[in-house]
């Protein structure tokens, strides 16, 4: 998802825009770093003027004691600087991890609210990289990045007056070579931004490559694939190493190009200033400033330089933040949104046509209609990609659908907060995800509080309670991608107990229980009756056995519904549902007959 | 919930297992250098460089010391040590370079020195870039050589490495710890040597050019390299309480994206931001200290330069001359410099070092399952048809733990064997067995009367298919997703495999058919077409035996009855071994085998079975039991409304 165009414009602003909107929220701090900042270069430009009466002290062969007391006015001065310095620099630093922190925060916050459709388009590594290192590029950014930027251009301002001051005229000269920088930092700039931006494609293009390997390694290692494998990564290595090459060499450049500068000021000073010296014009200790004060830029033009590619990937990287930022997440609660009590459990689908955001293949849901009576079960039934998912995943509002489509308790799901929705729906995912959490986290995920009882009742429901006991630490035993490793039926059944434990109004089950063998989901099962039988359920299995039982049934077909009615009513019907009914009483038969043989 | 303190904290191993790092380790130095080895004639040539780019270093001041004391004190009548001399203290300073500095007839003296300055700073220049491009260079080569190892260490490492290592930190490992190593040639140990071999050739220059005023200026150096200890050990503690912090930030983010839509179904957005603002708060508390090391560091490197010039000057007058005293102030200048950014440069070691031992921690990881050590001839040895034998086999994931005991079971080529069990009775496991994802702890799994620990993997993989319950897809076309990067497999075979399990009907409906690219975990299919396409998979690479893993448990009746064709056409003349949930579908394999808890309880013809009254009776009783009973409740509740 990361911009594959060739990036010509850098185009930063409405990232920096974004920056400054968290610099502003710290203005007062920043301006009292300011102040100090200009303390210390008060101090900085002090100093050389210091050294050269020092030194102008023993050239006009004053007393030792003189001489000593002028250095002690530089040890003071010093101290003084170093003082401020020591604050300056911790302030503006903790300042960048402060808002290190909130933005952080913020982009954690923000993912959060980002609807399913962003994460089908956005891959897990790519969104790790930005939140990992380009957050980095960031803090150094706001840290040595905001540091520089404002007090260099003080600090060589205040020099180049103080230089002035002392002599109008070379220092007319010293400044001449100064200007080339800004010309030196844009041309570096560029090359930097340009590099950086294709190094952390290549990087992100890397992390997916092995992220998908290792998530896939059974399928790797069953086909044997390895040696493709290795040749694949390869390619992303080597390329990633050309990237990388592309960024040492503007690295590599810049510091030797920008000693030049105050190369050639230094060089101005000797010839100039020496001229001015012998033609008794200057002072010897006033040379001696003068060099003092090209000699302390030379550290600040290094620094500038490193600054420069500080700012260029800092810059960059805000930008490849902002773009998850301003995705406007695209769920979210409407002003207009509607203000429901308790929720009865009614649900209604009104002509519901449902396309997956950014997808070009045929819509998923087409002209979807239907009602489930608040405390009824529908079933859902249909083949493959049907849409049976899909159905389940709008209704909490997972995915976004168009205006007066899909109606609780005759609201419009998209006027209802989507906290109040979704305390009310539990929904068994297909794919049962565990957090790196205790089990009993696991299953007490959704509750405000950790309720013994409720977990204890929900776990004995989903037939989950009978694991506990096999496990290291029982409940407290960590499982999840950190933890012990379950089998994909405790998996399966952790996951349903999760949703129980919200003793929600509507339970929506996504083929929940694929995992679970027979025995344990016919017990399963009749624990379930008494659940389904105060809640509305929208139970979807490949299985008919699972639905016959349910007050109606649809059964799906390419987005449509294509059938509809209770299960002996369908059967009657003679229609998809029949083939597939008898289709599996088929096989029903043939057991029985042979369990009779 | 029990009365025990909750261990969940010392069960997440994640953090405790991250190296902290030392900022320097022989150790790992050593071998780091393996990689860097086979470009050593570049580290040479940087090493080489030093000492001639040190002394461009030191060439400038003298220049500018020739010209204050040679021609510009001369020429207004102050020669000699400044102050005028002390009697008996001015010793002449050594006069390199005066040669040098000597002007042609036909340039002014002051012109001639100044360019000459500038040509020592050009070349200073040029020879710095070629000294840190090369260096740079050479670290990237070596770290490019680094990421493939890690790639290739990987592939060798058995699927419970996998299991247990969370997929972020694996990623980590190559792309972020590799960068962090590669720092370490462009500002760590490299820029560490340099910088220590330059402090030394300052203090050296100084010393020669005067030893009394080196004394005086060097008194400072003690109270310096205090500062600098005393800092060492405070900032290392620091910078390690930031790691592992932002281990656990990373990690958190991590599971929270990957986990977002239960996150989102449960509400626990607020929740979570809570939580992870207390992780964010904790790291950046972290950092404070380390800022409030560095801030105090700079700054005091700084007042030593200042500080240096007030000595200079106060004990150079009578005894120095003006241009030695320039000398001085600017080479002490840039015996300082290295110092002021020590605590960025002890940073990057230090992180450079904890990366480095990470990623050998993870090239350390013994392949539990490796090929034999003298692999046999690939080819003729091992053709057979494929028959399989697991004797006596014994297996935990976790130590004592056995989720089989005393498997013994034989499938002769051409044989389908079914294996059937409650959850967790061992029948995914026996597959994983006979893959080698994992080896048994006692006992021996045979293919054609080898031991599989004495084939080599390559060969035992391609004559075992494997179709498993998580169907995983790799970014790709469907067509790579089906031939997965196998030369050997066209186009045509492709199109056959898919063909033989009905998959062609919705391949071809896709935008771009066959061409068409599949995202990361198939995002774009669903379950069912995606669980064909792994069974084209299997099909395409056409082995001799066939492992069905519970594979037909998420397809619909009309798609299994098209499956369950296509299975009897492709396990003609393979041997295969099925699990699956549904008794239905393994009623007419040759030999059924029921697992419970990890033994082999029953075994027979699906009859047999069946009038031996057992286990797989009971089995088979329940899901019966489960259809009367399912169509008895909808009457009841019918009759109920009625």
């Amino acid at each position: 998802m990361s911009a594959a165009t060739a990036p010509s414009a850098p185009v930063v602003r409405p990232g920096l825009r974004r920056l400054v909107g968290y610099l502003s929220r710290h203005r007062l701090a920043y301006g009292f770093w300011a102040i100090l900042t200009l303390g210390y270069v008060a101090s900085f430009v002090t100093i050389p003027i210091l050294i050269g009466r020092a030194l102008g002290a023993a050239e006009q062969g004053l007393p030792a004691s003189e001489i000593a007391l002028r250095c002690g006015f530089i040890v003071a001065v010093t101290l003084f600087a170093a003082a401020l310095r020591y604050y300056s620099r911790t302030l503006v630093f903790n300042l960048a991890r402060d808002i290190e922190y909130e933005l952080r925060n913020d982009l954690f916050s923000h993912l959060q609210r980002l609807p399913q459709s962003f994460y089908l388009r956005w891959r897990t590594g790519d969104l790790m990289s930005r939140c990992v290192n380009d957050l980095a590029s960031v803090r150094l950014l706001l840290g040595p990045g905001v540091l520089n930027l404002l007090q260099t251009p003080i600090l060589y301002l205040a020099v180049f007056v103080a230089m002035f001051v002392l002599d109008p005229k070379l220092a007319l000269f010293v400044v001449l070579p100064y200007p080339a920088f800004l010309w030196i930092a844009r041309a570096f700039g560029r090359a930097m931004y340009r590099t950086n931006l294709r190094l952390q494609e290549g990087l992100a293009d890397l992390s997916n490559r092995l992220q998908e390997s290792v998530a896939g390694v059974a399928v790797v290692k069953a086909y044997a694939m390895e040696r493709a494998n290795q040749e694949r990564f390869e390619v992303a290595n080597r390329d990633l190493y050309e990237r990388q090459i592309a960024v040492v060499r503007v690295m590599a450049a810049l510091q030797p190009v920008l000693t030049l500068l105050p190369a050639v000021a230094m060089g101005i000073v000797f010839v100039v200033g020496g001229r001015e010296v012998i033609d008794r014009r200057m002072s010897i200790a006033d040379f001696f400033t003068f060099s003092m004060y090209v000699y302390g830029l030379t550290f600040y033009t290094f620094l500038m330089g490193w600054v420069v590619t500080l700012v260029q990937r800092g810059a960059a990287s805000m930008q490849r933040l902002d773009d998850v930022l301003c995705t406007e997440p695209s769920i979210a609660d409407r002003p207009d949104a509607a203000r429901l009590g308790g929720l009865r459990g009614e649900i209604e689908f009104r002509h519901l046509d449902f396309r997956y955001p950014g997808s070009d293949r045929e819509p998923s849901l087409r002209d979807l209609s239907v009602r489930i009576p608040a405390g009824s079960t529908l079933g859902v039934v249909g083949p493959i990609g049907s849409g049976k998912s899909t159905l389940a995943s709008v209704v909490p509002r997972l995915y976004e659908v168009p205006d007066g489509t899909v109606f609780l308790d005759g609201v419009d799901v998209n006027r209802i907060p989507l906290a109040t929705l979704r305390r009310n729906i539990a929904m068994v995912p297909q794919e049962s995800f565990l957090f790196s959490m205790s089990l009993a986290e696991n299953v007490a995920y959704g509750l405000a509080e950790p309720d013994p009882e409720r977990i204890h009742a929900a776990a004995e429901r989903a037939q989950l309670a009978r694991d506990v006991a096999d496990l290291p630490y029982g409940w407290d035993t960590l499982v999840g991608e950190r933890g012990v490793m379950l089998s994909g039926g405790q998996r399966q059944r952790t996951a349903l107990a999760r949703a129980l434990a919200l003793d929600p109004r509507i339970l929506i089950l996504d083929d929940a229980l694929s995992s679970v063998d027979a025995e344990t989901e016919s017990r399963i099962r009749s624990g379930l009756r008494e659940v389904f039988a105060e809640r509305t359920v929208i139970l979807i299995s490949h299985r008919i056995s699972t639905v016959r039982d349910t007050d109606q049934i649809i059964v799906l077909d390419g987005g449509r519904i294509v059938e509809r009615g209770r299960h002996d009513e369908l059967v009657a019907a003679g229609g998809l549902y029949a083939r597939l009914a008898s289709q599996q009483a088929l096989e029903e038969e043939i057991e029985s007959e042979e369990a009779v043989a | 919930m029990s009365a025990a303190p909750p261990p969940v904290a010392a069960q997440d191993a994640l953090h405790e297992e991250d190296a902290l790092g030392k900022a320097y380790d022989s150790r790992l130095l050593r071998r780091l250098w393996r990689y860097v080895a086979p470009y050593r004639v570049q580290v040479w040539w940087t090493l080489g460089l030093v000492a001639p780019v040190f002394l461009l270093e030191l060439a400038p001041a003298w220049i500018v010391r020739i010209g204050i004391d040679r021609v510009i004190a001369p020429a207004i009548g102050e020669s000699g040590p400044i102050g005028g001399a002390r009697p008996g203290v001015f010793a002449t300073p050594p006069s390199f370079l005066s040669g040098l500095a000597e002007a042609p007839s036909w340039v002014p003296p002051l012109v001639w020195l100044g360019a000459l300055y500038l040509v020592m700073m050009i070349g200073s220049a040029a020879l710095q870039f070629v000294q840190s491009w090369v260096m740079a260079k050479t670290g990237q080569l070596a770290m490019r050589d680094l990421r493939s190892d890690v790639f290739r260490h990987l592939s060798t490492l058995h699927i419970g490495y996998f299991d247990r290592t969370p997929v972020g930190r694996i990623v980590t490992r190559a792309t972020n710890d590799v960068e962090n190593v590669a720092e370490m040639f462009t500002a760590g140990i490299v820029a560490l040597v340099t910088d220590v071999i330059k402090m030394v050739g300052f203090a050296v220059a100084l010393f020669v050019v005067d030893a009394r005023l080196a004394l005086v200026t060097f008194s400072v150096v003690p109270f310096l390299t205090g500062i600098a200890i005393v800092f060492r050990l405070r900032i290392r503690d620091a910078f390690r309480a930031v790691r592992v912090r932002i281990a656990r930030i990373n990690a958190t983010l991590q599971e929270t994206v990957t986990g977002m839509k239960v996150v989102q179904l449960f509400n626990r957005e607020e929740r979570n931001l809570r939580d992870f603002a207390e992780l964010n708060a904790a790291h950046r508390d972290a950092w404070i200290v380390s800022i409030r090391y560095d801030a105090a560091l700079f700054a005091a490197v700084e007042t030593a330069q200042n500080l240096t010039v007030a000595l200079v000057i106060w004990w150079g007058t009578g005894i120095a001359s003006v241009g030695v005293l320039y000398v001085f102030i600017d080479w002490m200048r840039r015996f300082f410099m290295p110092l002021r950014d020590l605590s960025a440069k002890y940073s990057v070691m230090q992180s450079s070092m904890a990366s480095c031992e990470r990623i050998f921690q993870l090239l350390d990881t013994e392949p539990r399952v490796k090929d034999p050590v003298v692999a046999p001839e690939v080819g003729h040895r091992f053709s057979g048809q494929g028959a399989i034998a697991l004797e006596n086999v014994w297996f935990a994931y976790q130590r004592e733990d056995f989720v089989l005991r005393d498997v013994s079971f034989r499938i002769e080529p051409g044989e389908r064997v079914a294996l059937v069990g409650a959850t967790g009775a061992g029948k995914t496991s026996v597959i994983k067995l006979l893959n080698r994802f994992y080896d048994p702890d006692r006992g021996r799994v045979l293919l054609d009367g080898v031991d599989l620990r004495e084939m080599p993997q390559q060969e035992l993989r391609r004559r075992v298919a494997l179709v498993q319950q998580d169907v995983f897809l790799f970014s790709g076309t469907v067509a790579e997703n089906i031939g997965l990067g196998r030369p050997d497999i066209d186009a045509a075979a492709i199109e056959r495999a898919a063909r033989a399990v009905a998959a062609d009907e919705f391949i071809a409906k896709l935008p771009q058919g066959y061409a068409t690219p599949l995202h990361e975990r198939g995002a774009n299919l669903s379950g069912g077409q995606r669980q064909l396409l792994s069974f084209a998979r299997a099909l395409a690479h056409g082995a001799d035996v066939l492992v069905l893993d519970e594979a037909t448990s998420a397809i619909d009746t009309e798609t299994e009855a098209s499956i369950q064709r296509a299975l009897r056409v492709l396990w003609e003349g393979r041997t295969a071994l099925v699990i699956a949930h549904r008794l239905s579908t393994i009623q007419d394999v040759d030999r059924i085998h029921v697992l419970h808890h990890g033994r082999i309880v029953e075994s027979g013809r699906h009859e047999d079975l069946l009038a031996q009254r057992g286990l797989y009776h009971r089995l088979y009783r329940l899901q019966y039991e489960r259809q009367a009973e399912a169509s008895a409740v909808s009457d009841a509740r019918r009759g109920a409304r009625v």
